[in-house]
């Protein structure tokens, strides 16, 4: 394997993007990989960023969704709230073509994410940062979910939610008054690709990468997860590789 | 009307113990970091801090014991240190009363505070925790005059019955805090690039304090009108502060100073430290000149950004892989 696990994930990423998609994207391997995706696969896709900032392309690595890398040279800097507007009029419309990536501490089996805390909400074990505007995001926009893949992340239950996904299942979005036709479209590990069927909207496993088996993959998942569809997943040829480590040259998330 | 002060004089006379303040930037950028310094060193204390998406602004001030409710959305210096070490302390600790909200719903009730109107409805944070839990108990709430008696209200929208709305409430705003490129002495302000909230923070606030890299003079600035976003008639006091943003970074101006933020991050992981790290760069340093001797000439001239970037860049790295395409 002349390629890092990480390199796959970022490979995996770029493949996901779809034709004239418009991206939510931060920063870390979701950027590696939606720049890749706009220089190779598809190069009609737009980034944006929920700093305001409307389609960029930095040509270097930013470590923030405010950076100065991402600002540079972008299509319009706009402030944050004509951002939100705008992610709420492609939802008003109907529009198909806005996705986004959101990451987290932990997400369960219906896709639900927690960037606050772990343990109790007033006196946490751990705290996080907070949702920034994965809230938004998830509530109206489909999602990828970007997860490291461990026990202890892809757990049964989550007692506090920062980013709604399928709530508790079929249904569940419409009644808290979110949009029913929006939630998370798929998880990205660092062992496999997991996607939501649709009846029961619950996690399954997709696709897993050539150095991970669909075994490994639920032992490191607290829930059981249906592995009867799992492919194996393309990986990266020479070119690239070599591509992903130009993006990235000083491995600020590929070395992560 | 000449509105220029020194950075003591603004802090002193337009900050004041218990005001509901915000502050402009986003995390890591053009945060008004020298006037967050000299609120430090002068004291002052008990905010309702609007925190938006936070750095080490607000983090500073958590740190230093001086924020008595602290609205969130996000607080980290991403990359150096992805939870910010004192809001997370503080709240692991039980030492702060905090509420959470979705940053969007943050931006939208600061527009709306901008516009004058009382609440904004949304469509964010339905379903989720930060419906669920309230940081600050409605009984709490009753206590702090300046927050509203609820985080937020649901109800149905009146034109659609089927639709359920959040209606976030809009903060009234004593002092907002900005940091900008450009500003002349009557209050005039330019910000290049992303302006972040901190034109509606400006236009929604009693008083709005400016720090500028550039103070240029009222005909200057005059000269573009297009590229001004805050006039002078919402603005209190104007201070020239070079670098007054730094450790981060303003567009056309100076990058982030990766060294300091990394020090920030290795100080915030104890309060012994982090008061040792106030001590060397806050209460240590009179003033924000001082401050900027103390990191020196040559460290301050490497973050200067490139023209035609925006930021710093690698001169020969990047500007030579543009030339050889």
């Amino acid at each position: 394997m002349n390629y890092s696990k990480t390199e796959m994930q970022a490979y995996t990423i770029a493949r996901m993007i779809q034709k004239d998609q418009v991206v939510i994207v931060g920063t870390g391997l979701p950027l590696v990989g939606a720049i890749m995706a706009k220089r190779v696969f598809q190069p009609s896709c737009t980034l944006v960023v929920e700093s305001g900032l409307m389609d960029f392309n930095p040509i270097e690595m930013p470590r923030s969704v405010s950076d100065l890398r991402s600002m540079s040279h972008c299509g319009v800097t706009c402030p944050p709230y004509r951002y939100l507007g705008f992610q709420a009029n492609e939802l008003i419309q109907d529009s198909q073509r806005l996705i986004g990536f959101i990451g987290g501490a932990a997400v369960d089996r219906y896709g639900n994410v927690s960037a606050t805390c772990i343990g109790d909400y007033h006196r946490p074990k751990i705290r996080f940062p907070g949702s920034g505007g994965a809230n938004g995001i998830a509530s109206f926009v489909n999602t990828i979910i970007m997860m490291q893949h461990q026990k202890r992340r892809f757990v049964e239950a989550m007692p506090y939610i920062t980013s709604p996904g399928w709530l508790q299942g079929p249904g569940s979005r419409q009644v808290a008054g979110l949009p029913a036709n929006r939630g998370p479209m798929a998880v990205v590990s660092d062992l496999g690709v997991m996607k939501f069927d649709e009846q029961t909207k619950e996690m399954y496993l997709a696709g897993y990468y050539p150095f991970t088996t669909p075994k490994c993959v639920q032992d490191n998942t607290s829930f059981h997860l249906d592995v009867s569809c799992a492919k194996v997943l393309p990986e990266p040829d020479e070119e690239a590789i070599h591509l992903l480590r130009q993006i990235d040259p000083t491995g600020i998330f590929l070395n992560e | 009307m000449n509105k220029v002060y020194s950075l003591h004089d603004a802090i002193e006379r337009y900050v004041q113990n218990g005001d509901h303040i915000a502050i402009g930037g986003f995390t890591t950028s053009r945060k008004p970091l020298a006037a967050v310094n000299e609120i430090v060193r002068q004291g002052k204390t008990d905010f309702i801090a609007e925190g938006g998406p936070a750095g080490s602004d607000w983090d500073m001030l958590i740190g230093a014991g001086r924020v008595k409710a602290y609205i969130n959305c996000y607080t980290a210096n991403p990359r150096f240190s992805n939870v910010s070490r004192r809001f997370r302390a503080a709240i692991e600790e039980g030492n702060l009363l905090f509420e959470d909200y979705s940053q969007d719903a943050l931006m939208m009730a600061f527009h709306g505070a901008a516009l004058g109107i009382p609440y904004v409805p949304v469509k964010m944070m339905l379903g989720s925790g930060l419906e669920v839990n309230w940081g600050i108990s409605a009984e709490d709430r009753m206590k702090i005059d300046k927050l509203p008696n609820e985080k937020f209200i649901i109800q149905n929208n009146p034109f659609n019955p089927e639709e359920k709305l959040l209606l976030m409430p809009t903060p009234r705003l004593d002092c907002a805090i900005i940091h900008v490129q450009m500003a002349s002495p009557d209050g005039t302000c330019r910000i290049l690039g992303d302006v972040y909230h901190d034109v509606d923070i400006a236009f929604a606030a009693k008083r709005t304090i400016v720090t500028c890299d550039d103070l240029v003079s009222n005909e200057v600035i005059r000269r573009e009108p297009e590229k001004n976003t805050v006039p002078g008639i919402v603005v209190d006091a104007v201070v020239h502060t070079p670098y007054g943003a730094h450790p981060s970074q303003v567009y056309g101006g100076y990058d982030y100073d990766k060294e300091f933020y990394l020090a920030y991050d290795e100080a915030g992981k104890s309060d012994e430290s982090f008061q040792a790290f106030l001590k060397e760069w806050v209460y240590g340093v009179e003033d924000h000149s001082a401050y900027i001797n103390k990191l020196g000439a040559t460290r301050i001239l490497a973050l200067n950004a490139v023209i035609g970037f925006g930021y710093a860049v690698d001169l020969e790295k990047i500007i030579g892989e543009e030339a050889g395409k």
